[in-house]
């Protein structure tokens, strides 16, 4: 199965991070109940829901509206992964790209990057992803899926179990006979 | 005019050591994805009836982890498996689905008129990994 259908549907929300809602708040409005975008806030909602569509749109609107970089960051780190869901990986790329040329310590954003890559086919691009991903983020279960993709894509393995019974007879008797022995 | 008779002891110990030599023949098995079951072939009053298969566990085939387990196991007269255990283990990842196809086998029964002490097996499952060659659509 190609990765581009395999990625399309289902898996790739499993996969895609996003650097959602509570994020969004500003530092410095401690006293403001709810979020200070409601744009990206409902768009990081969308994409968590599966609507790409809906998610690029309002993530969009709350770009406009954003103020400081760590809005910027988030609007940009969804976008990617918005329009990698609404399977446009070019236009997902400059957004990854945005936030990584201001933050190379966002493991979030490498893990998409990554998944863009792949579905651009660029497989080496997307295992130096994947590595500074999981250099930044060691155990992160995403990056550990996403570089099982990888690796289906690149080097399919076939599983085999061998069942090997010949040792059974050199093995020492049992302890004691089992219980419905006597029958 | 003298005819050598084969006492009983002696005849059941020849019948063990049969067994036993029977035991040790039973081949190796396979499987691949398919998960296909084949049949116990060993001449042994322990002839596996059927050998359960473990699946490969999801996470280790993502990580590309492979592994041996060997499970210990009693068999009843009446060919069921129990006090399964494992012995021999290079990561837990393959030792429940090891005890699971192990719970799920079972081997021929005895016939009732037949004596035979109690069997510990041991069963081995190689958990390995094989490159697929996949040609690449134009």
């Amino acid at each position: 199965m190609k990765l581009r259908s395999k990625i399309c549907c289902h898996g790739l929300l499993a996969t895609l991070l996003l650097a959602l809602s509570p994020a969004v708040m500003s530092d410095e409005a401690k006293t403001v109940i709810g979020p200070s975008n409601i744009d990206l806030y409902d768009g990081a909602n969308a994409l968590m829901a599966g609507d790409g569509e809906e998610g690029v749109r309002r993530t969009l609107r709350g770009l406009e509206l954003a103020q400081g970089a760590r809005e910027l960051i988030i609007a940009h780190s969804n976008l990617c992964a918005g329009y990698l869901l609404t399977n446009q990986p070019a236009q997902a790329l400059v957004h990854c790209n945005w936030v990584l040329e201001r933050d190379d310590r966002h493991w979030r954003t490498y893990n998409n990057r990554a998944l863009v890559y792949m579905r651009l086919e660029r497989y080496e691009e997307a295992e130096e992803d994947i590595r500074k991903g999981q250099e930044l983020r060691p155990g992160s279960k995403n990056l550990k899926i996403v570089k099982g993709m990888y690796l289906d894509e690149t080097k399919p393995v076939r599983t085999k179990i061998e069942v090997d019974d010949r040792r059974s007879a050199t093995e020492e008797p049992a302890d004691e006979p089992p219980g419905d022995e006597s029958n | 005019m003298s005819r050598q008779v084969m006492s009983p002891t002696r005849e059941s110990a020849k019948l063990l050591f049969l067994a036993v030599i029977a035991c040790a023949l039973t081949p190796t098995m396979y499987a691949g994805d398919d998960q296909e079951s084949p049949p116990g072939t060993a001449d042994t009053e322990r002839t596996p009836l059927h050998t359960v298969i473990p699946e490969y566990p999801k996470i280790a085939r993502r990580d590309r982890i492979e592994g041996e387990v060997q499970v210990c196991f009693d068999i009843t007269r009446e060919g069921k498996t129990r006090r399964i255990a494992v012995r021999k283990s290079t990561h837990r990842l393959f030792e429940k689905p090891a005890i699971r196809a192990v719970r799920a086998s079972f081997y021929a029964a005895i016939p009732r008129d037949l004596e035979v002490p109690a069997i510990k097996a041991c069963r081995t499952f190689r958990f390995t990994l094989e490159p697929v060659v996949v040609e690449k659509e134009n």
